[in-house]
């Protein structure tokens, strides 16, 4: 039987961001306001426990609108199974972040 | 103004991120300072810049030292050694400050070390008579002394000694039997043996013999007692008296000596028949074209005496040179026993960098760099861990002994390097039987091996044959790796 990870409410909540398409850390300090310096690393220490994975935008895309490209993040599929599971138990997290299913309700 | 003050902050930005990149290890700087620049422009973008952004900034000291740590905590967990290179190297460096400890704890071994007994005087013969064996005493000390008399072109120094079995006593208690050399009193001072502690004036007042005591017999009989020098002893039917100990291994004459009697030669016995031994001039070393010469020397009344005189200058034979020699013998012998090629490679894409190569060679020659110093000493802990009385017992086990944990050594460290990955130095592991002997000829059959990291895989062959005469390693891609990715990738 697999052990799920349990996370911190400040994790489950950058997961929650994420999923419901905050996708970039600025975007996630913005929705969950937490500061950069939580932010951040906790975002590293996701990705390094494999439930997110980052991605580096297009250069042309962000060429296109004269920008710096960004490191977007995604939840992988141990990151979704995850969040389940901290909405099982957090479970006012998705009304804090709604997911735009959620919002459509 | 505006304008001012928001390049000063855009420069403190700047800054604040510079200082923060050195935080983050060096393997992830770039991209790391990539996303924090890129999120700040963005940031800069959405609140105009100001208070809000470098507070955003400060936040990437939190963000690298949180790297950092996890950094540092990866690089301090224990490695992983059993079977690593550093385990070997390690235990290697063990043994070897083990072995080098315990040749320095015995006693034998250190003086055997000890450069005393190393510096000898060159152009040393010692003469016998033709006739006789090399190791015969024939030339009678009457014959020398009209020999020595006359005037030398080829010597200019010359001492006698003979050889003859007595019973020692100390203060009237037995020692034992002896064997006692007689010699003329610049036997010593001829042959530059050094004697330590020396006490020539302890007994210059009396008429009784010097002796000199040699460094076995001082352990053994003296339990080296330091206060030896000035002490009497009954050597046969005279009386001696100690003047000090001959240091070890000095005495390359022929035959075991217990202690020598330095007596004048109005004393000798004309009767004693003995050896003759010689310091060349420069006319005499001329003429030594070989290690032996025949010598015609003139008695009394011109009686002629054939004898050949044999340098010494080749004798003398010390710990490192039974040590260099055990090695040439070994290495002459190693490809006898095992082959000394690394293996085969196959020349893929995937063979090693040459960093990764040059580490291999490097690790090759550390274990050999470890070999030889542990071969030595433990050679001179095995010949000297017991006093076997002759210098010869020990110089023949610390010859064999060498030359067995040398070769022995050197096959391992061969064998060693051609089971160890050459991508991590790992041994490899979880050998597997492949195809089956009786069907060399149609397929190949052999052991696979496998790098617990999964960078290769070595197959040996069961049967070399032309085609696959040696082992071969079989480099594996980065696909193969979540085969062996570890439990903490998760």
């Amino acid at each position: 039987m697999a052990v799920e990870p349990k996370l911190s409410h400040t994790a489950a909540m950058i997961l929650q961001a994420i999923h419901a398409g905050y996708i970039y850390g600025f975007s996630v300090m913005e929705m969950t306001g937490l500061p950069s310096g939580t932010v951040y690393p906790a975002l590293r220490r996701l990705e390094r426990d494999e439930l997110i994975r980052s991605h580096w935008e297009k250069q042309s895309i962000a060429d296109a609108e004269q920008r710096p490209a960004r490191k977007y993040y995604k939840l992988t599929a141990a990151g979704k199974s995850t969040l389940e599971a901290s909405r099982r138990r957090y479970p006012l997290l998705e009304r804090l972040i709604p997911t735009e299913e959620a919002k459509t309700v | 103004m505006t304008s001012l003050v928001g390049m000063a902050f855009s420069l403190l930005r700047r800054m604040l991120m510079r200082g923060a990149a050195l935080l983050v290890p060096a393997g992830m700087r770039a991209e790391w300072l990539r996303e924090w620049q890129a999120e700040t422009w963005h940031v800069e973008r959405s609140c105009a810049g100001g208070w809000y952004a470098t507070a955003f900034c400060l936040g990437a000291f939190q963000d690298a030292w949180c790297l950092r740590r996890h950094a540092q905590r990866e690089k301090a967990r224990p490695v992983a050694l059993h079977g690593s290179a550093g385990q070997c190297l390690l235990a290697m460096a063990t043994v070897l400050a083990a072995s080098c400890l315990v040749a320095h704890l015995l006693p034998e071994a250190r003086s055997a070390t000890n450069p005393l007994w190393a510096p000898a005087r060159t152009g040393l013969i010692l003469i016998q008579k033709s006739s006789e064996a090399k190791g015969g005493t024939s030339i009678p000390f009457e014959l020398f002394q009209a020999w020595s008399a006359r005037r030398q072109r080829y010597f200019d120094e010359m001492a006698f000694y003979w050889m003859s079995r007595e019973n020692v006593l100390d203060g009237g208690v037995l020692k034992g039997a002896w064997k006692i050399a007689y010699a003329t009193p610049n036997l010593f001072t001829l042959l530059g043996i050094p004697a330590q502690w020396k006490n020539e004036d302890g007994g210059a007042d009396d008429a009784l013999p010097a002796a000199i005591v040699s460094d076995a017999m001082w352990r053994r009989a003296f339990g080296a007692d330091p206060e030896i020098a000035g002490k009497v002893l009954h050597v046969g039917r005279r009386e001696a008296r100690i003047v000090g100990v001959a240091a070890r291994r000095a005495w390359k004459l022929p035959g075991n000596v217990d202690a020598w009697v330095l007596e004048p030669e109005a004393a000798m016995p004309a009767q004693a028949s003995g050896s003759v031994v010689a310091h060349l001039t420069r006319a005499g070393r001329a003429e030594m074209w070989t290690g032996s010469v025949h010598i015609t020397a003139y008695g009394r009344n011109d009686t002629e005496l054939d004898l050949n005189g044999f340098s010494m200058d080749d004798e003398s034979v010390g710990p490192w040179d039974l040590y260099r020699f055990a090695l040439f013998l070994a290495l002459l012998a190693l490809p006898a026993i095992t082959t000394v090629s690394l293996g085969e490679y196959s020349p893929s894409s995937h063979r090693p960098q040459w960093p990764r190569r040059v580490v291999r060679w490097l690790y090759l020659a550390a274990k050999i760099a470890l070999l030889l110093p542990i071969v030595y000493y433990m050679s001179l802990d095995l010949a000297y861990w017991r006093s076997f009385g002759t210098t010869y017992a020990a110089d023949y086990i610390q010859l064999f002994s060498a030359f067995a944990l040398c070769l022995g050594g050197m096959r391992w460290a061969l064998l060693d390097q051609r089971q160890r990955c050459p991508v991590c130095l790992k041994r490899v592991a979880h050998p597997a039987q492949v195809g089956l002997v009786s069907r060399t000829f149609l397929a190949w059959n052999g052991t696979e091996l496998m790098c617990s990291g999964g960078h290769a895989l070595l197959h040996v062959p069961g049967l070399p044959t032309s085609w696959f005469g040696t082992q071969r390693w079989l480099y594996l891609d980065a696909s193969w790796e979540f085969l062996f990715a570890g439990p903490e990738a998760g």
